[in-house]
């Protein structure tokens, strides 16, 4: 049974739902003549609980009962009375009047959320087994109700790479944006990987997706950009062996300047743009500064790979689950300059306290070199170890940073990203730097306020002023 | 997410439809996003390294549902405690060799690990043998660890199922999730039959029809169809230059997930599964048919009529089984 934590938020207008603190809302009733609450079921959104809400009050208290939605009430059938059949009649009329009752995948995804979820907590609340029933039937009914969406069209460059092939199953499967997001893929890659590039579009197919409502596959970036609202960068030119770093620069900023123009272009109002390819800060930059009327803070670039892998170091060193450890920062560049800073990370282990993590680690030298430098040459690690670079947990971490950036942070909780840097923590605007940074109705926030010490300041500098180095050696071969 | 943790065993974990799989497994897609999992990764001594990096990323992605990863090139360790075996490690076919001999390598590779699995294995535990020849490998694996009751060995059909939609759904210009209930029947090679005879089309606030009528060509059902279905996975090595790793990878995530939580009611999904002589298919193959899933038991779908068509598609797919296991039992004596 889940208890209410501090972590978890009331929502600010919607009765009855509550935001748990990894991020999921829980809808909750009181219980028929009782101070306790009936939690009914957890959802991706605030609205999907609130709209859960609305139906078990009226269920127990019927005409009198507050309403979040109450212009919906009159589309929710109800049951004339607390008999089975009449909630059964009920419950399969509400079903009867939605378009998606028939897809079979829905329901099945739904099954999974149900083990474990409201038969369980309602079981345990020993409700009358009539009212626990109906209000499991009423929400399921409410889940697939909701599932109504528009598909939200993914474009993802240099998708017949590693990383492309990693990332669009995850996308396609609802990692991204949600189990009841419906996506269409966009794969856009050069010429010669055009037969490589048909072979993923025949994958896709083979794998009968239910959220994945169409794919479009082209070599031609007018067509791969067009009404794009979400655009994933990982199409680059990869460094070779010989080649100067002037040289990877100089490839690299043609790319992202006849990109930026297409995108500019061609992508829906407020597109979200998420740049991986390497040198993934200055390629943003460069994407930003060609593609004026794309909002800059909708253009980041990922970041997320090195927080989650700053995530994972201390969970292996602290021998705990990753997902009881939490702000860390990573500043600055995407690169080995960059700075994993766990001043401000703490340690949570299920029902225990908040620490910080530098406490609990008890190893201060440690933190600040082997830590750092572990974190810093991880990529490089994995390829000594694979011969390929990361692919699957690149895929996976650009998952994660649009879907927060999309859905929001949990609260008590920030993220790191590349975003356009706007002088906070004395970084000189104009680049694209690396913050801890909170999310909320798809808008990320610099977290504000938090301690510099003198270590951390210079290395924040540093990695800043590699960024500046790579601005001007950018603009250099653009000229 | 107060659930036990789930013991998942992935052999030949470094190969790509492994890499394919374990962050899918990771992130819920096989078991349910409120399941936790334990990855066991099997590869062999000449992919340790590999394993290793794969176990790095694993790491870095930091996974909420993912407890923990045994990484080992040792299958004693690699059973463990298992809950759930997918077994998709195996020796490859390379250029020059003849069937017998890659049939003679597989054979030793399944009857090794049957037994490792059937002494370490938690019970109950639920096995999918992916690695070609899936149906003969999984054969193997159930003759060489008797104490798996054989309704737990099952092999990986639903590759084809998938693509089967996907083909229809293509043909028809609709959404793949408005088609069901293909059927696979036999053996995962080219001898595979894709029956569309029980299959529907139901198409959102629309009435479900037979897809033979919605399709109306005939003709094209039961040759190109057919045949696309049979070859795809050639054509995919063709474009990709690789075979399929996504799709296979996403089909072991579809085949346990409904075995575990159960199929739709109105659906079925092909699975391979010890014959029992339904549809009068010899027993003891391990071969393709349709099935429906509840509380973690498959049940073939008994009672569906079958044309004289089917009926012959269905016993060559049988013959070549029955085929390979002959053949299998050579290379063990």
């Amino acid at each position: 049974m889940q208890k209410t934590s501090e972590d978890d938020t009331k929502h600010p207008t919607f009765r009855g739902v509550r935001m748990r603190s990894w991020g999921k809302w829980v809808s909750e009733i009181r219980e028929p003549r009782k101070k306790s609450r009936i939690w009914l079921e957890t959802y991706p959104t605030a609205e999907m609980a609130a709209r859960a809400h609305d139906v078990g009050a009226l269920a127990i208290k019927g005409c009198s009962a507050y309403l979040n939605f109450p212009e919906l009430a009159k589309e929710l059938p109800l049951p004339a009375s607390m008999s089975p059949k009449e909630i059964q009649a009920a419950t399969s009329r509400a079903a009867a009047s939605t378009r998606i009752i028939n897809s079979s995948f829905n329901t099945e995804m739904l099954s999974c959320q149900w083990t474990g979820g409201i038969e369980a907590i309602v079981a345990r609340l020993e409700l009358p087994s009539r009212l626990s029933w109906f209000l499991g039937r009423v929400s399921r009914f409410l889940a697939l109700y909701s599932m109504a969406k528009d598909p939200v069209r993914v474009l993802v460059t240099g998708a017949a790479g590693q990383i492309g092939y990693a990332l669009v199953p995850m996308i396609a499967r609802g990692v991204m944006l949600g189990p009841d997001q419906p996506v269409i893929l966009h794969m856009l890659d050069i010429e010669p990987a055009a037969e490589a590039l048909t072979g993923v579009r025949m994958e896709l197919v083979d794998a009968a997706f239910p959220l994945l409502r169409d794919v479009v596959v082209t070599t031609d970036v007018t067509v791969a950009c067009k009404g794009v609202n979400i655009a994933v960068m990982v199409g680059g030119f990869p460094r070779k062996e010989g080649m100067e770093r002037k040289d990877v620069m100089s490839k690299n900023v043609s790319i992202y300047k006849a990109q930026a123009s297409a995108l500019e272009k061609q992508a829906a109002p407020d597109c979200k743009v998420l740049v991986v390819a390497n040198p993934a800060n200055t390629n943003a930059l460069i994407l930003k500064e060609f593609a004026p009327s794309i909002p800059e803070k909708n253009i980041t670039c990922l970041t997320r790979l090195d927080h989650n892998r700053a995530l994972g170091q201390l969970s292996e060193r602290l021998k705990i689950h990753v997902s009881e450890v939490k702000n860390v920062i990573i500043w600055g560049n995407h690169s080995s300059t960059q700075y994993p800073d766990v001043n401000h990370a703490t340690v949570t282990p299920a029902n225990g306290e908040e620490k910080p993590v530098r406490s609990v680690v008890a190893d201060d030298n440690w933190l600040n070199t082997e830590f750092i430098t572990m974190v810093q040459q991880r990529g490089a690690a994995i390829i000594k170890a694979r011969k390929l670079s990361s692919a699957l947990s690149a895929a996976s971490a650009a998952c994660d940073h649009i879907r927060d950036w999309v859905v929001g942070t949990p609260k008590g909780t920030w993220v790191s990203m590349g975003v356009y840097s706007d002088g906070s923590y004395g970084i000189q605007p104009g680049v694209i730097y690396s913050y801890p940074v909170t999310c909320d109705k798809g808008q990320w926030s610099i977290v504000q306020g938090l301690k510099i010490d003198d270590f951390s300041r210079q290395k924040m500098d540093a990695t800043a002023k590699e960024l500046v180095e790579e601005k001007t050696l950018a603009y250099s071969c653009l000229n | 997410m107060a659930k036990d943790p789930v013991r998942v065993l992935v052999t030949g974990a470094a190969g790509q439809i492994g890499y394919a799989l374990v962050p899918m497994i990771a992130r819920g897609v096989m078991l349910g996003p409120d399941q936790p999992v334990i990855l066991h990764m099997l590869d062999i001594e000449p992919a340790a390294e590999a394993l290793t990096g794969v176990r790095m990323e694993l790491v870095d992605a930091a996974f909420p549902l993912l407890r923990d990863v045994v990484a080992t090139t040792d299958v004693t360790v690699a059973c463990k405690g298992v809950n759930i075996a997918v077994m998709v490690g195996g020796f490859p076919r390379k250029e020059g060799m003849e069937r017998k001999d890659v049939m003679s390598k597989n054979v030793s590779i399944y009857k090794a690990q049957a037994s490792a699995l059937e002494k370490q294995a938690a019970p109950d535990c639920k096995v999918l043998v992916v690695a070609n020849p899936a149906n003969t490998n999984a054969l193997i694996l159930k003759e060489f660890a008797p104490s798996i009751p054989e309704k737990n060995i099952t092999c990986l059909t639903r590759l084809d199922h998938n693509r089967a939609l996907g083909q229809l759904s293509e043909r028809l210009k609709i959404h793949v999730s408005e088609v069901k209930n293909v059927i696979i029947w036999g053996n995962h090679s080219s001898t595979q039959y894709p029956d569309v005879n029980h299959a529907t089309v139901t198409p959102a606030n629309g009435e479900e029809k037979p897809v033979r009528s919605v399709v109306a060509d005939d003709n094209w059902l039961n040759t190109e169809f057919i045949t696309r279905v049979q070859q795809r996975g050639a054509a995919i090595i063709k474009a990709r230059k690789l075979s399929s790793a996504l799709s296979a990878a996403s089909a072991a995530c579809d085949h346990i997930r409904d075995w575990v939580v159960g199929t739709p009611k109105g659906t079925w999904v092909s699975m391979g599964v010890y014959s029992d002589g339904s549809y009068g298919i010899q027993p003891g193959v391990i071969y393709s048919y349709p099935v429906t899933c509840d509380k973690g038991q498959w049940s073939i779908v008994q009672g569906l009529k079958i044309d004289d068509f089917s009926r012959q598609k269905m016993d060559a797919t049988a013959k070549e089984l029955v085929e390979e296991k002959t053949l299998a039992y050579s290379c063990l004596n």
